[in-house]
C-alpha cells in the first residue's frame, strides 16, 4: 500500500492533518509527518523530513508520496532526499498538490490499494476540487 | 444495469467522511458504479469526483452499477449510506 509523508512549517498543522487523514481514510495507510524545526519553531528541517520518509518507507512495502506546504519545505525536502539510498529514492514521489486537500484525497486512494500513479493523480485533483455547493 | 434512487437527508449533505467510506466500499466491487445527481454524474470509486458533486441535503441521487457484481455493489452501498439517506419516492 502506498504511504504518505506530510511536511509543513508547523508541527501542529501536520499533526492535525494526520488525525484528519486517519479519520477519513482509516488507520491502514502509513503516514509520517515532519513539521517545524528541531527546536520547535516554525520552519522545516531536512533531518526531520528524512526521518519521516524513512519511517514511511519502513512501514509499507509500497511507494511513498510526499506532500509539502510552501517555500523552504521544498529545499529541505530536496536535501532530505539526497540523503536517502538510491533504492529508497526510487520509491519516493513528490506531489505538487495543496497539502491538506491533497493528503486526504491521496490517503483515500491509497487506502483502497490505489497504485502510486493513482494516488498521485488523486492528490493532484486537490488543486481543482470544487468546495462550495452550486448556488 | 442496476439502479437505486435515494434521498440525501443528512444536514451536511454527503460530506467528506461518509463520502470516503462510500468510495472505499465502491472500490471493493468490479462493476462500474456511478452516482448521479441533478444531471451530473461521478465515478463512485473516486473521492475527488464524488466531492466535486457537492451533494446537498434533500438532493435526490441515483446509484447505478454495471457489471458482474452490480446488485451486490448497490446493496452494500445503500447499506453504507443508510444513516444519511432514505429511499426516494
Amino acid at each position: 500500500m502506498v504511504g504518505l509523508v506530510l511536511i509543513s512549517h508547523s508541527e501542529m498543522l501536520v499533526d492535525g492533518l494526520r488525525d484528519m487523514v486517519a479519520q477519513v481514510a482509516g488507520e491502514d495507510v502509513a503516514v509520517a509527518t515532519a513539521g517545524g524545526t528541531d527546536d520547535g519553531r516554525l520552519g522545516t528541517s531536512a533531518p526531520r523530513i528524512a526521518a519521516a520518509i524513512r519511517s514511511t518507507l519502513d512501514a509499507t512495502a509500497g511507494d511513498v508520496v510526499v506532500l509539502l506546504d510552501l517555500g523552504s519545505a521544498a529545499l529541505s525536502l530536496e536535501l532530505a532526499i539526497e540523503d536517502l539510498d538510491p533504492a529508497d529514492q526510487a520509491r519516493v514521489r513528490i506531489s505538487e498538490a495543496p497539502l491538506v486537500e491533497g493528503a486526504i484525497l491521496a490517503a483515500v486512494a491509497a487506502s483502497v490499494d490505489g497504485s502510486i500513479d493513482e494516488v498521485m493523480a488523486a492528490a493532484a485533483g486537490a488543486a481543482t476540487i470544487t468546495k462550495l455547493p452550486r448556488s | 444495469m442496476a439502479e437505486v434512487r435515494l434521498l440525501v437527508l443528512d444536514p451536511s449533505g454527503l460530506h467528506t467522511r461518509p463520502a470516503a467510506r462510500f468510495v472505499k466500499t465502491a472500490s471493493r466491487f468490479a462493476s462500474r458504479i456511478l452516482i448521479h445527481e441533478d444531471g451530473r454524474e461521478a465515478d463512485a470509486k473516486s473521492l475527488i469526483a464524488l466531492l466535486g458533486l457537492t451533494i446537498r441535503p434533500m438532493s435526490e441521487i441515483t446509484l447505478s452499477a454495471d457489471g458482474p457484481d452490480a446488485d451486490e455493489a448497490l446493496a452494500a452501498l445503500t447499506a453504507e449510506l443508510a444513516p444519511f439517506v432514505s429511499p426516494a419516492g
